[in-house]
């Protein structure tokens, strides 16, 4: 009884206008993809759909590993909740270190009207939100350490909305400390400048531009529906078949399209890959990985058994390397 | 046998009646002193306690009253014959009559004869204010600049002391006495005993007047219990006669009306919302009364004084906690102000918003002095909350007392920024919400920064792609 009481806390997600399978942002995005298939492919109302709705792709292994973790990781938000205490603490500790820089005063904008601050602490936000996860999400592929857990991400060999949740539990603990630090930096420095004119501009809750990521599509990202921007707009924000090229497991894909939201961090640091051209793409991992699409078992285990060798190795090349150097001494 | 029956009917509800009446305000209580045969019917007195409190009001008044050194020695003698108590009758310069608020007393002597604050003042050591003082040397101190100042107003050293001088003394006298004395060693067995009259002839016992002293240093009415915190305060602002007139005569009573300062400050700290000291102080200001009427005028048993002493424990943990809420508040106003003070666009400006500082810097300075002047040794804590206020407030120039000269006068040799000071009084604030279990916290510096942080918790910061 007690589980069934738990239920709906564990689907909350699909309620929430702050998440990104929030129920509506799945249904505009079923809309997106309808008028995408139908206006520009020229493909069938019943074609649409039949694509839109694939069972292949939602009853594949992969798919339904996607659903099992999507129902584990609910295990692992206790974890998450002591973070964001640690939140309060960062934002207040940088409060304070604040007031100890002598030429800027508290409160020191106060004057400034209050439309201003907010779209300014609207568009702060947003943008150190989604450079840090494309730093973030850079450093996961970058790190051998950090790829072995980003891996289970990159497993899913099919594509669904909750492939969004099919995160190893520590990269989820990383993502939270990411978002714990960003708004720990910039709420109380906002304060601090600003005083209390400084919100959010919101729709349903959500900062308004990750409405608009969201209502435009977002979840298709995770999709087969292979969405294209303009090239020029390919600059500014990642379209859905950007990303999707970013889960391909053609090597040319590799390292491309770190992008949250924005593409402008893709094109400043080089690693933006334009979704024009490319053909029919296939997700997942190179064989040499040795994950799995499928196997939760794998799914969790094998980060801890991989950063464990990676550790080890590197502790050998250290004791070797001081080895190596006492013996010339 | 029906008239019995009906006799019977109606002295119970006579009694509940009763009851109900004694739960909700304090007193009256019936005379219980074996042998008593005088025509006393209630035994509750405490005018003692409101004289104090009057002198206090009216000292706090004289403070303001300095024309910056003309007067000095006068008005000195005038404050201290408040302080030290007077031959003679003294007038109640405060509270006084109002527009359409009559007070009914006017003269000293008609509430009690003979009263002093000087005799009931804390006189440990008091390290928050310069010049290594007791506490009693601490006020006479500020009494003798007070009279220097001009409306009790020192620019130079950022002091207002008409506040620094009442705050101060809300500690040192009411407090003080009451934890330390009345509701501590004075609650003791063999101490005041509740098995004889307090004196030869009086018409309270030991414990009833002791503990009725206890409850005359709070200051509340005695019907503060039936008025919410708005009412409570609006008495003590002389704001409201209905709240305050109970028997409904047309004037305030200061013997049983009328809501003075420490019990003005918890009613203060109850309009949040987030507070019930004085229903939870009233509470056991009653009951504890109730208990010891209910004992006949015999000792108590060691049953009855464990009890008694729990009620008293309650008072006087939640009194603390009523005077670290306004120092809370007051670090809150403070770091407010030096915001209004950097911000001012002219020199009036900024002397108007440094005057309000100054006012509220006394209050702040005043209560955390206040509560180093009870029962318990706050220790560390003490020595921080001494160390971030400092002697004095940061002044405009960016000096601010360090100490006192050969003569008594204050030096300022140290300097401090702005922005390190509106520091301190968050680590005020800090300090006071990690050692004391304040929940009302006004002007909480930091609880907006709080607030935003959790309306954007949640947000799917977490999801990866």
């Amino acid at each position: 009884m007690e589980f069934l009481e738990q239920l709906p806390a564990l689907f909350s997600d699909f309620a929430n206008p702050k998440k990104r399978i929030f129920f509506g942002y799945l249904a505009l995005s079923v809309l997106i993809a309808l008028g995408w298939l139908t206006l520009v492919r020229k493909t069938s109302i019943a074609e649409a759909l039949r694509r839109i709705f694939d069972r292949r792709v939602f009853f594949s292994g992969s798919a339904i590993a996607d659903y099992k973790i999507f129902v584990i990781n609910r295990i692992f938000t206790f974890f998450i909740s002591p973070m964001l205490l640690s939140q309060v603490a960062i934002a207040t500790g940088i409060y304070f270190f604040l007031h100890s820089l002598d030429f800027l005063n508290p409160a020191a904008f106060t004057g400034v009207n209050q439309a201003t601050v907010v779209v300014l602490f609207t568009l702060t936000l947003f943008l150190f939100d989604d450079f840090s996860k494309y730093l973030v999400h850079r450093w996961m592929h970058r790190f051998p350490v950090l790829w072995a857990l980003h891996r289970v991400h990159h497993s899913a060999t099919e594509l669904t909305p909750v492939t969004v949740y099919r995160v190893h539990p520590l990269e989820g603990v990383l993502y939270t400390l990411r978002g714990v630090v960003v708004q720990g930096v910039t709420i109380p420095t906002f304060y601090y400048l600003f005083g209390s004119a400084v919100s959010l501009y919101t729709v349903v809750g959500v900062n308004v531009l990750v409405f608009i990521f969201h209502v435009s599509g977002s979840n298709l990202r995770h999709t087969h529906i292979s969405i294209s921007y303009w090239p020029w707009l390919e600059h500014l924000l990642i379209s859905p078949a950007q990303h999707q090229l970013h889960h391909s497991v053609a090597e040319r894909h590799f390292d491309k399209n770190f992008g949250a939201a924005l593409a402008i961090w893709d094109w400043m640091f080089h690693s933006l890959h334009l979704s024009s051209g490319e053909g029919e793409l296939v997700f997942g991992l190179d064989a040499s990985e040795g994950s799995s699409a499928s196997s939760l078992k794998t799914l969790y285990l094998q980060p801890f058994h991989d950063i464990f060798r990676i550790l080890r190795r590197r502790v050998r090349g250290f004791y070797g390397l001081a080895q190596r150097l006492m013996t010339r001494v | 046998m029906k008239s019995l029956k009906l006799t019977t009917c109606l002295v119970a509800t006579m009694m509940f009646a009763g009851t109900a009446y004694a739960v909700e305000t304090y007193g009256p209580f019936p005379v219980t002193v074996l042998g008593y045969d005088g025509e006393k019917e209630n035994s509750v007195s405490y005018s003692g306690q409101i004289a104090r409190h009057v002198l206090h009001d009216s000292l706090k008044k004289l403070a303001g009253k300095g024309n910056g050194g003309a007067n000095a020695a006068e008005l000195e003698a005038q404050m201290l014959s408040y302080f030290n108590g007077s031959e003679t009758d003294l007038p109640i310069i405060a509270p006084a009559s109002k527009d359409g608020v009559p007070v009914k007393q006017t003269m000293l002597n008609e509430i009690s004869a003979g009263k002093n604050i000087a005799g009931k003042f804390y006189d440990g050591s008091m390290p928050a204010w310069p010049g290594e003082m007791t506490g009693k040397e601490v006020i006479l101190h500020m009494i003798s600049h007070a009279a220097k100042a001009d409306g009790g107003y020192d620019a130079v050293n950022g002091y207002d002391y008409a506040q620094l001088i009442s705050k101060f003394t809300m500690g040192a006298m009411p407090y003080s006495q009451a934890v330390d004395n009345y509701l501590d060693e004075k609650l003791g067995e063999g101490v005041k005993p509740n098995g004889q009259a307090y004196k030869t002839g009086a018409y309270y016992t030991g414990k009833e007047h002791v503990w009725d002293e206890a409850f005359g240093y709070f200051g509340a009415a005695s019907h503060s219990m039936r008025l919410s915190a708005e009412d409570n305060y609006n008495v003590a602002k002389l704001r409201d006669l209905g709240s305050a007139d109970l028997n409904g005569d047309g004037v305030i009573d200061l013997k049983t009306e009328y809501v003075f300062g420490p019990a003005y400050y918890a009613a203060g700290a109850d309009k949040s919302g987030k507070t019930a000291y004085m229903e939870t102080m009233m509470g056991a200001f009653i009951e504890g009364r109730a208990l010891i009427t209910g004992a006949n005028g015999q000792n108590l048993t060691d049953q009855e004084r464990a009890k008694l002493q729990s009620h008293a424990k309650t008072i006087a943990d939640n009194w603390e906690l009523v005077l670290a809420e306004a120092t809370f508040k007051y670090a809150g106003s403070v770091y407010k102000d030096i915001s209004a003070i950097t911000a001012a666009s002219s020199e009036e400006e900024q002397a108007k918003a440094f005057r309000k500082y100054v006012k509220h810097w006394g209050e702040l300075k005043g209560f955390a002095m206040a509560m180093q002047s009870g029962k318990n040794d706050l220790g560390k804590t003490a020595v921080h909350l001494n160390r971030l206020i400092g002697f004095g407030p940061v002044t405009l120039d960016g000096t601010f007392v360090s100490g006192l000269d050969a003569d008594g006068n204050f030096v300022k040799e140290r300097k401090m920024s702005w922005n390190s000071y509106q520091l301190h009084m968050l680590r005020v604030q800090e300090l006071l919400a990690k050692n004391f279990a304040i929940e009302a916290r006004a002007n909480d510096a930091t609880a907006e920064l709080a607030g935003l942080l959790e309306s954007l918790s949640g947000d799917g910061g977490a999801e990866t792609d």
